[in-house]
């Protein structure tokens, strides 16, 4: 049987602008796009401050003295207040607290979990290098750990 | 003279893949621009080699020490507020007022060339605060 009157046209999808804005999609997302950088945290014990009221400690704290150098990441000398053996760098204060600290019944460890310990950065003191040693005790496994007033 | 071949067929623009897409894009727009966290000022965070910093998503007021060179810092942003480098008493005040809207945690955010001083300064603000809040310091978590 013939048909008659027009021809149906071939169905098609036009796709030309679909395109070009998924291009200028694409271009603005690459050229716009910056990637967040994932943060993490260190939590710090923030007690409440007690105007004029002396606080005696059972465990006289461990002070750690804290100096930039540099600007490197490594640039920084640390020191101990006492008649502790000397330390000059992160990995010996990291291996000193993990020698000394008291691991359990029958242990012969000086500082416990839970002992104090102050870090004390100097004015001038570069955050990172501050933050650095905080990560050194914070590592040794070490809870009570506060950032004190410049020394 | 007259012209061969097929005549020109009319020119339509085809508007509605364009249609979708503005519409994909306006919802985009809109849902984005309430998930970037506007507290977050772009700094240079101190990466910690092996760092034992953990990843907190609590409720929380963010304070950003804003950097100048040489470690001193411009000036402090916090709670979509911007406020000078000293003013201390001014921060306490917007941290206890974020405290005071549930926020339990205080983040501390500053590069890792910022002079130890000026943290302090706002640890103390922080403490002076009165509610014992959780403090937060904040380190870059993409180099562990």
């Amino acid at each position: 049987m013939i048909t008659k009157g027009r021809k149906k046209s071939a169905i098609g999808l036009n796709l030309t602008s679909m395109i070009d804005v998924v291009f200028l999609l694409l271009i603005y997302f690459m050229v716009a796009t910056e990637f967040k950088t994932a943060e993490e945290s260190f939590p710090m014990d923030l007690p409440l401050r007690n105007h004029g009221q002396i606080i005696t400690l059972d465990n006289e704290p461990l002070v750690i003295f804290v100096e930039s150098a540099g600007e490197g990441s490594n640039d920084l000398r640390v020191r101990l207040k006492g008649p502790w053996e000397p330390v000059s760098s992160l990995h010996e204060l990291s291996a000193f607290l993990t020698t000394n600290k008291a691991g359990g019944f029958g242990s012969g460890g000086l500082f416990a979990e839970h002992h104090p310990i102050l870090i004390k950065p100097t004015n001038d003191t570069r955050w990172d290098h501050a933050i650095a040693t905080y990560n050194t005790v914070a590592s040794a496994l070490y809870t009570n750990i506060t950032l004190d007033e410049p020394s | 003279m007259a012209r061969k071949g097929n005549p020109t067929s009319a020119i339509n623009a085809n508007m509605t893949p364009m249609i979708d897409v503005t519409f994909l894009l306006i919802v985009f727009f809109v849902a984005v621009s309430q998930i970037v966290d506007r507290d977050l000022v772009p700094l240079d965070l101190p990466s910690p080699e092996r760092a034992t910093s953990v990843v907190s998503d609590e409720e929380r007021v963010t304070v950003n020490l804003v950097p100048l060179q040489d470690g001193e810092i411009a000036g402090i942003v916090v709670g979509g507020h911007t406020i000078a480098a000293d003013a201390m008493s001014d921060l306490t005040a917007i941290i206890n007022t974020r405290l005071a809207g549930g926020a339990e945690n205080v983040h501390l955010r500053a590069d890792r060339q910022t002079k130890y001083q000026y943290i302090h300064q706002a640890i103390t603000a922080i403490r002076e605060t009165g509610a014992s809040p959780r403090l937060q310091l904040v380190v870059n978590g993409d180099l562990k």
